[in-house]
């Protein structure tokens, strides 16, 4: 944040809110995705696969067409099709869902970084911010209030999504799915094809979280773009005990902890840097072994979310 | 031996089977059996263990094809290939395992079996609506149930009776209940029957009960069918049966086989003390609470209760599978902690449940299985380091051939055993040794007649040579001709003991529920 | 059929599915490569030349190779008692700073006693690391694969912390770093070929670790913890101590990776130790099928994968994450092909009572 140094010390929590936000923005959306996915007891691991791949769509769409939309409606297509790969092959017998999840992860890293060498160089059009700040004459203000309009639409996804869960049949039958296998079956709901479904649209949402990151910030393409928020949206996702408001907060306490080393940075503060980044991972960490008991299953977790799950 | 009556009924009966058959890989679970069921009233299905009532209604309910002969139901032959078919057809079923999502409340799972009045599928759903009309339901039943409650948070019983209430929301002709008051006190059993009985008579409702209580039968039904064997051996009118013309259709003309011999022993020195023994089951409920149990050498000491009142978490914790919460287990005057020297030096053996689930590796060999006790002993290691694999081949030949465990190839998986091989096994495992303490549950669940004997006949033999036998089982015949001493489990308290000759099955049973 | 010993006829089926996923792999990926502009032939020809078709290629295999196989022990290891980890990466990462703070505390010391130090600092911090991990699981119940996963992150968030504050050397700004070991203390190459010691050093830990988990007492108790916990309880087996001293050989195994990387390619220990060796260990695990006999040849094909990386952008121009992508659709295949176990080659007793 170039400004933030004008106003002093008000400028790190300034600076700290517009970075939450940003660098929430993909943790957000993948987030959401794992939780749906989740929700109905099977766990992804390769949507960091789904992220890469669906950054490298978007900027690659947005870069023929000119519109960055469709860029992002061309990472959620991509992402649908990843997570439909992984619920398809999840729901053979015997199959090890951890695992597949860590092949599509390599795969969709090594697609995309394959498919993208062309696109490393030359700039595509990037996805619009609403500016909030527009009221403050201070540069600085007007800079940390600009929101990107991906977070806007990742807010209102949470909160129809918690909707979703708790007032619809659809919502109801998800649960129960995730809740128990018999149950669901007893009551006629195809466990197989509700999971694939899932997994589908969480790959989706996780396309459009990398689309965020080639679109908007830090806005190119290259091979060293997302820093591990698929992997970590399973973490975030237990953090969250898998409520979809919960996932907002816990998006934007990730996204803030990552924002806090350049933000301490731009006012001169510059050690500690690379702890504060492992802050969310040690806090959920935390957050695991002070709620888990040896016998006993996580409190709020779906019942037949299984993390060891074959099947 | 078949008695049947004409049924003398005008009215077509609302569920048929004729000549059903199922057969699973190689064995035969039901035989050209055929059933009529009246539109109205309670039609019981009665038989021992493994006689083919539940193989019989999960046909009906839509879980398995018959292989042979055909379902009617209302008059149209039905095929019915899962359980959705079923409901469509009118059939509900009442399952043993509880099929309620444990997270979720009882109006959610009551929301989600029924669809609301307008069918929708996919909609919103009114939450306060749907609490009125289903608190509306309920009230027209003599349960209750509270709809906020979360269901794992439940007992058994208030389970069976959501259950219950899930079904009838859904209207069935014909309701299918397996064995529901196996979890229920007598007065909430009475409550469901009864009710269940003055709705067949209120409104067009079938339900078929299946037991083996005779109790019951007589108490409630209008009509039983009795199953022996995958085979029908009985079907009359209720009014028309006595208690032993009904005894011999269940057990018919198998010769009982004769308790095993009983030798003198001396039973003065203790040598499995239980005292203050604590402890939660996997829920975090109190499964055992304070339990003070002795078992000298050379007695049979069984345990009674209905299954879900502790037995199990009594099994695991002497079995070093559960922690206790509190209390202590005492062997040889002893503390004792599971290890496997003091295993070694007790030789306290212990064979839980289901030994498949809870005491072999299913993908290991039997061979291996068998030798789980002793692969670091002296003679089947060098330096307990090693293993020598050639001893331990030897020595599961031998423990096959005693123990009669087929088929006779070694290196087959545990899982590829029949339950009644695997039961074998195990046991072969706990006793190829002598033994001073042996803990068993449930040894004969699921067996024939043979092999029952035969495994009583080996606990006894243990008994006689001096062994503190502890017996967990739910089969109160069994305890009655095994055990020296009863004890009673119920709600994890110890609420009844009594010696062999003081026992007395019906104060027994009425203290397995709580009286 | 019904005849044959169950185990061949295991072993039979492992085989033919093997078989069939390298030739769905490598159809599909020819179609991949077709549809890139390159002749698939010439790929596949040229990923065998940059892999095994000389004694160079051999050696540029086998040094790749080499940390696959140490850091694939993370994963087969747990795998024995039914556990799943992939904090392979982050026990890398810890055992090749523990081994270049080693070299830096030791300096001055002679060369040899410095490389055992570095290894011993690399076993331990690597095994700690990960038998914490399964401590967690084992008292806690914390899902383990979650919490390596998670360690990954704070370890590579501790090397970079570690190697631009306290470890760090003021002469290395390009890219921060710990001062350099010393090329006399940094590990030689095996006599008569350009491949480090390393390579030793994951052969000897693949094979001591098979003898250890098939001949001994330990390896069985392993097995039963893994195939049933119940029944090893029911045994009086020593769930704990087991369960975190394979956690500590796991760990200890990548560390050793780590060390090897510090010690044999680097010199110090950077940000070049995140390389993702650790996820392709995984990978190497689940194409041995947790074997540890198997872990070997499966490291030195993927070693030749990676190696022919460089031989295929030279000749067709291909990123090299086109061996990234081969890996991917051999893994997914690998899995799926899972599914058909038992079913080809069924096993139905015939009982003759």
């Amino acid at each position: 944040m170039e400004h933030a140094a004008d106003l002093g010390w008000w400028g790190v929590p300034l600076a700290l809110l517009a970075g939450a936000i940003r660098s929430s923005t993909p943790f957000l959306f993948v987030s959401l995705g794992e939780c749906l996915t989740e929700k109905s007891g099977r766990i992804n691991l390769g949507l960091e696969g789904t992220l890469v791949m669906g950054a490298m769509t978007a900027y690659a769409i947005s870069f023929v067409t000119g519109s960055p939309w469709l860029g992002v409606i061309g990472a959620a297509g991509v992402g649908l099709i990843m997570g439909a790969v992984h619920g398809f092959i999840c729901g053979l017998p015997r199959v090890n869902h951890i695992a597949v999840g860590i092949a599509l992860m390599i795969l969709g890293v090594g697609l995309a970084f394959f498919l993208g060498k062309p696109l490393i160089q030359p700039s595509a059009a990037q996805l619009p911010g609403i500016s909030l700040g527009a009221w403050s004459d201070s540069r600085a203000v007007q800079a940390a209030l600009n929101v990107n309009a991906l977070f806007v639409i990742g807010v209102i996804l949470a909160f129809v999504m918690a909707w979703v869960f708790r007032s619809t049949r659809i919502g109801l039958a998800i649960r129960t799915v995730g809740d128990s296998r018999d149950a669901a079956r007893a009551v006629g709901l195809d466990v197989k094809r509700i999971r694939l479904l899932t997994t589908a649209a969480g790959g989706a949402l996780a396309g459009i979280g990398g689309s965020f990151l080639s679109l908007y910030y830090p806005g190119s393409w290259n091979e060293g773009l997302s820093s591990g928020q698929g992997l970590m949206a399973v973490a975030l996702v237990i953090f969250a005990r898998w409520d979809p408001i919960k996932c907002l907060y816990a998006s934007l306490l990730f996204g803030g902890a990552g924002a806090l080393g350049p933000a301490l940075q731009s006012v001169g503060v510059s050690t500690g840097y690379y702890l504060f980044n492992a802050a969310p991972y040690l806090l959920t960490l935390m957050v695991m072994v002070a709620s888990s008991s040896r016998d006993r299953a996580l409190a709020g977790a779906p019942g037949d979310l299984s993390i060891n799950a074959s099947s | 031996m078949m008695r049947s009556k004409h049924n003398g009924g005008l009215e077509r009966p609302i569920l048929e089977t004729l000549g059903v058959g199922k057969v699973f890989g190689a064995s035969r679970a039901l035989d050209d059996v055929t059933l009529k069921v009246a539109p109205r009233g309670i039609h019981a299905l009665l038989g021992e263990n493994g006689a083919g009532k539940s193989t019989l209604v999960k046909c009906l309910a839509g879980f398995h094809r018959p292989t042979t002969g055909q379902i009617t139901i209302g008059g149209r032959e039905q095929v019915l290939r899962s359980p959705k078919d079923a409901h469509a057809a009118g059939v509900g079923m009442v399952y043993q395992h509880f099929t309620l999502a444990p997270n979720l409340s009882v109006l959610e799972n009551l929301v989600l079996a029924a669809p609301d009045s307008h069918g929708k599928r996919a909609g919103r759903i009114d939450w306060a609506a749907e609490r009125q009309r289903f608190a509306e339901r309920i009230d027209d039943l003599p349960f209750d149930a509270d709809l906020e409650a979360t269901v794992a948070s439940l007992s058994s019983g208030q389970k069976q009776k959501v259950e219950i209430i899930k079904q009838l929301c859904l209207g069935p002709r014909i309701l299918i209940l397996d064995e529901p008051t196996s979890v229920l006190t007598p007065d909430e059993a009475d409550e469901v029957l009864g009710t269940l009985h003055q709705m067949t008579r209120d409104q067009d409702l079938a339900v078929i009960l299946i037991t083996h209580k005779m109790r019951e039968v007589f108490a409630y039904a209008d009509r039983v069918t009795v199953l022996r064997g995958g085979r029908v051996t009985g079907d009359d009118e209720i009014a028309a049966l006595d208690a032993d013309t009904l005894s011999d259709m269940m057990i018919g003309e198998v010769e009982i086989v004769r308790s095993p011999d009983r030798a003198p022993t001396a039973t003065d020195r203790i040598l499995l003390s239980v005292e203050e023994l604590t402890a939660d089951n996997d829920r975090g409920v109190r499964a055992l609470d304070a339990v003070n149990l002795g078992v000298a050498a050379g007695e049979i000491v069984g345990v009674a209760g209905v299954s879900g009142n502790g037995q199990t978490e009594l099994a695991q914790v002497l079995a070093g599978q559960r922690r206790a919460v509190a209390g202590r287990i005492r062997v040889h005057d002893e503390s004792y902690g599971g290890t496997r020297a003091e295993i070694a030096r007790h030789r306290l053996h212990c064979l839980p449940e289901e030994p498949l689930r809870n005491a072999c590796v299913a993908d290991m060999s039997v061979a291996d299985n068998l030798a789980f006790r002793s692969f670091d002993g002296p003679g089947y290691s060098v330096g307990g380091v090693f293993t020598r694999r050639a001893p331990l081949a030897r020595r599961a030949a031998t423990l096959m051939e005693r123990f009669n465990v087929k088929p006779r190839e070694p290196r087959l998986p545990m899982a590829s055993l029949s339950g009644g091989n695997v039961q074998r096994a195990a046991l072969a495992r706990e006793l190829a040794d002598d033994v001073d303490i042996l803990v068993v549950t449930n040894p004969c669940f699921g067996l024939d007649v043979a092999a029952v004997a035969q495994i009583h006949a080996q606990l006894m033999d243990a008994r006689n040579k001096g062994a503190a036998v502890l017996l967990i089982s739910e089969d109160l015949d069994e305890l009655l001709a095994l055990a020296d001493r009863l004890v009673v489990l119920f709600e994890g308290r110890v609420v009844h003991q009594c010696t062999r000759e003081e026992a007395d099955r019906r104060s027994i049973g009425q203290k397995m529920t709580g009286y | 059929m019904t005849s044959l010993h169950p185990g061949l006829r295991a072993a039979a089926e492992s085989v033919l599915l093997i078989v069939m996923t390298f030739v769905v792999t490598g159809v599909l990926f020819a179609l991949f490569v077709a549809a890139a502009g390159a002749p698939p032939s010439g790929v596949f020809y040229d990923i065998y030349l940059g892999a095994f078709g000389s004694w160079f290629s051999w050696q540029n295999t086998l040094t790749r190779a080499a940390p696959f196989m140490l850091a694939a022990l993370c994963t087969a290891l747990p795998a024995r008692l039914g556990l799943l980890v992939i904090g392979n990466e982050g026990a890398l990462v810890i055992g090749g700073v523990a081994a270049a703070a080693a070299g830096i505390v030791l300096n001055g010391v002679a060369p040899l006693a410095v490389q055992i130090g570095m290894f011993a600092a690399a076993g331990i911090a690597g095994g700690l690391w990960i038998a914490g991990a399964l401590a967690l699981r084992h008292y806690r119940g914390v899902n383990e694969t979650i919490s390596t996963l998670l360690l990954n992150y704070l370890a590579i968030a501790l090397l970079l912390w570690l190697v631009g504050g306290p470890l760090h050397d003021p002469a290395s700004l390009n890219k921060p770093s710990t001062p350099s070991i010393g090329s006399a203390n940094m590990l030689g190459d095996i006599p008569g070929m350009s491949v480090h010691w390393g390579l030793v050093y994951g052969v000897v830990a693949c094979a001591l670790l098979f003898g250890l988990f098939r001949y001994t007492t330990f390896g069985f108790a392993a097995r039963i913890i893994g195939g049933n916990v119940r029944a090893a309880q029911l045994n009086g087996l020593a769930v704990a101590r087991i369960t975190l001293t394979v956690g500590f050989l796991a760990g200890a195994a990548a560390g050793v990776a780590g060390m090897v990387e510090v010690a044999a390619v680097h010199g110090r220990a950077n940000e070049s130790l995140v390389a993702g060796y650790g996820y392709v260990g995984i990978l190497v695990a689940f194409l041995a099928r947790q074997n540890l006999a198997m872990i070997v040849p499966v490291a030195i094909l993927l070693g030749g994968i990676e190696a022919s990386g460089g031989l295929l952008q030279r000749h067709f121009e291909l990123p090299d994450a086109t061996t990234t992508v081969l890996q991917g659709t051999l893994f997914i295949l690998l899995l799926a092909g899972e599914s058909l176990r038992g079913r080809i080659f069924p096993i139905r007793v015939v009982e003759r009572s």
